[in-house]
C-alpha cells in the first residue's frame, strides 16, 4: 500500500488542505455567529475572539496553499499532453476524460469550473481574516459588519465547496496517477 | 453576575458556580477599511471571471496568459486576478481608510462584483465567447 509522488500531492491538495478548509468552515461560522454579548460573558467573548482570529487566519492561509498546490503542482499532471501515438491515457486524466464517451463533461464543465472558481475562495477568506483581525471586538456590537463578514465567509466556502466536490468526482472518473 | 446551580443525580449535594461578567473594551473603527476589503475582494473575484471569459474571447490574450507552459493560461488568469485584487484593495484603502460608508452600498457593490465574477468563471457562460 503506497502512494506515488503525484497521488501524494493530489491527496495533500484535496484531502488534507482542501478538506481542512471545508471542515473548519463550520467552526469559523459558528464563531462569528455566536459573537453576541447577550449570550456569553465578556471573558467568554475575549476567549472566543482570540480563537476566531487564529481560526480565520489559518483558514485563509490553508485556502491559499490549497489553490497554489492544486494549480501549480497537481494541475500540470492533469492537463499534460500525451506523446503522439499514445493509446493508454491512464496517466493523462484530461485526455482520458475527453477520449471516454460520456465523461467529456467532467473536463469541459467540471474541471473548467473548478480550476477557476476555486481561486475565489482564498481571496474572500483573506478579506474575512482581515476584517476579523482589524475590527476584532467591534464585530460583537457591529451586527451589520458581522453579518457582512459572515456573508463573505459563506462565499469563500461555496467556492471551495464547488471546487472540492467537482475535484472529488473528477478524481473518481480520472485520477492523477 | 450569573450563576449556575448543579444538582447531582443522587440529590445528595448541590454546588453553586458563580462567575463575573467581566469587562470588554471595544474600539469603534470607521467602516472604510472594511469597505476597501469587501469591495477589493469583490473586484478580485470579478477580475477572475473577467479574465476567464476574455481568455476564451481572444486568442492573443489566451497566449499572453500562458505564464507557465505546464499550467497553461490558468497561470496567467489567476496571477493577474490576484495582482489586480491586491492593487485594487490598496488603492481603495487609501481614500477610504478614515471614512464611514453605509453598509448598504458596500453590500451592493461587493455582491454585484462577486456574482459577476462567479458567472464569468461558469463554463456555460464563458464558452459563449469562445473564438
Amino acid at each position: 500500500m503506497e502512494l506515488s509522488n503525484r497521488e501524494t500531492w493530489a491527496a495533500l491538495h484535496g484531502m488534507v488542505f482542501g478538506a481542512l478548509f471545508l471542515l473548519a468552515f463550520g467552526g469559523g461560522f459558528a464563531g462569528l455567529w455566536s459573537l453576541r454579548p447577550e449570550w456569553i460573558t465578556a471573558n467568554g467573548l475575549k476567549e472566543r475572539m482570540l480563537r476566531l482570529k487564529v481560526g480565520v487566519t489559518s483558514m485563509a492561509v490553508i485556502a491559499w496553499i490549497t489553490v497554489i498546490t492544486g494549480t501549480w503542482i497537481v494541475y500540470p499532471w492533469y492537463r499534460a499532453t500525451p506523446p503522439q501515438g499514445t493509446t493508454d491515457f491512464t496517466e493523462y486524466p484530461r485526455s482520458l476524460l475527453l477520449a471516454t464517451p460520456g465523461k467529456e463533461e467532467w473536463h469541459s464543465f467540471g474541471m473548467e469550473w473548478k480550476e477557476h472558481i476555486a481561486w475565489a475562495s482564498p481571496i474572500l477568506a483573506t478579506a474575512v481574516a482581515f476584517i476579523v483581525l482589524y475590527y476584532g471586538t467591534q464585530l460583537i456590537t457591529d451586527k451589520k459588519l458581522r453579518f457582512l463578514t459572515m456573508g463573505l465567509f459563506v462565499g469563500a466556502f461555496a467556492a471551495a465547496g464547488i471546487a472540492g466536490l467537482l475535484g472529488a468526482f473528477i478524481t473518481k472518473a480520472a485520477p492523477v496517477l | 453576575m450569573a450563576s449556575v446551580t448543579v444538582r447531582r443525580d443522587d440529590g445528595k449535594s448541590t454546588e453553586d458556580i458563580k462567575w463575573a461578567a467581566g469587562e470588554i473594551e471595544i474600539v469603534e473603527r470607521a467602516s472604510g477599511p472594511a469597505a476597501a476589503a469587501f469591495i477589493g475582494a469583490g473586484l478580485g473575484v470579478f477580475f477572475l471571471g473577467l479574465f476567464t471569459t476574455l481568455n476564451e474571447a481572444s486568442t492573443g490574450l489566451h497566449d499572453w496568459l500562458i505564464f507557465d507552459e505546464g499550467v497553461g493560461p490558468l497561470s496567467g488568469k489567476t496571477t493577474v486576478a490576484v495582482v489586480l485584487w491586491l492593487v485594487s484593495w490598496a488603492v481603495l484603502a487609501v481614500p477610504l481608510w478614515k471614512r464611514n460608508l453605509s453598509y448598504g452600498s458596500i453590500i451592493a457593490a461587493t455582491g454585484v462584483l462577486i456574482a459577476a465574477g462567479f458567472i464569468g468563471t461558469f463554463p456555460k457562460f464563458f464558452e459563449l465567447f469562445a473564438e
